[in-house]
């Protein structure tokens, strides 16, 4: 083996290795549509004063549960670790915690400006990983919801909603997809 | 001036084997297989030879009932990798 040749493997091993590190963007494609869906669907009910009787939002509940299915399968599955992944699980679990603590609290205390403290939230953990994982579309999603968090606070709470379906289109749904069209992209290349 | 090249890293295999490690934080055997695209036997005897030296960790243990072989590079292993990397360039480089 010549001196290119084990360079150029080098570079090869680590860019196969590298290609696990590209995920399919299920779960940001999945959240970032729900939130849009949700935060639409409540908007109209405020605006076109109408009900469909039950809490949109619980939807969350059943799209958590099929979140956690599909990380256990997936888990089952794969065969490397890579790194920052134990801190991106930590990272999404403090989320996931304070956000259900904030919703409690709100309820509790009917505080106004409610969908400013859930739009600062949002844009922790996207700017975090977008930072760990230097995914430009993840940071700009981030710094979006802190963003739109300050505009909330001068628009009434229903139109907050609004900003609140944009914040899933920016934060998760268009980074999911720019994810999934990246893990076909690479794909298609080994096929 | 020419460096050495550590012989334990300069084999195609252990190289490949040594590069998939240093970019992630620990690999299945399975894993190693399929990006090398070597054969399991093959594979088993290189990552011998590189735990042998301390190049490498490897753990044997049981996932859903079936044996599960992982490998995790050391800091003696990255040392290497690292060193025997500076080697190669002061080569090309002349």
């Amino acid at each position: 083996m010549t001196e290119k040749e084990s360079l150029h493997l080098i570079n090869e091993m680590i860019g196969k290795a590298k290609e696990s590190y590209i995920t399919q963007g299920t779960a940001s494609i999945v959240w970032g549509a729900l939130i849009i869906f949700c935060s639409l669907m409540t908007w109209a009910q405020y605006i076109y004063k109408f009900s469909i009787g039950f809490d949109v939002w619980l939807l969350l509940l059943i799209a958590l549960a099929v979140q956690i299915f599909l990380s256990v399968k997936e888990k089952r599955t794969k065969n490397v670790k890579i790194y920052g992944e134990q801190a991106m699980f930590y990272v999404w679990t403090t989320f996931g915690i304070c956000i259900f603590m904030m919703i409690y609290y709100q309820n509790f205390t009917r505080a106004d400006h409610q969908i400013f403290l859930l739009l600062t939230m949002y844009g922790m953990p996207t700017f975090i990983t977008g930072g760990i994982y230097k995914f430009k579309s993840m940071i700009f999603g981030g710094i979006s919801c802190w963003a739109l968090a300050l505009i909330s606070l001068y628009v009434s709470e229903a139109h907050s909603l609004l900003l609140m379906a944009l914040s899933g289109l920016l934060a998760w749904l268009i980074p999911g997809i720019i994810l999934q069209m990246r893990y076909q992209k690479n794909k298609a290349k080994h096929v | 001036m020419f460096k050495d090249l550590d012989p334990l890293l300069h084999s195609q295999l252990r190289l490949a084997i040594v590069s998939l490690l240093i970019s992630v934080q620990e690999a299945e055997f399975t894993f190693l297989k399929e990006k090398t695209g070597a054969t399991a036997g093959n594979i088993s005897v290189q990552l011998n030879k590189l735990k042998d030296a301390g190049y490498i960790d490897i753990t044997k243990q049981f996932k859903d009932n079936y044996p599960q072989t992982l490998c995790k590079i050391t800091s003696v292993g990255i040392e290497a990798f690292e060193k025997y990397v500076k080697a190669l360039q002061s080569y090309t480089n002349v």
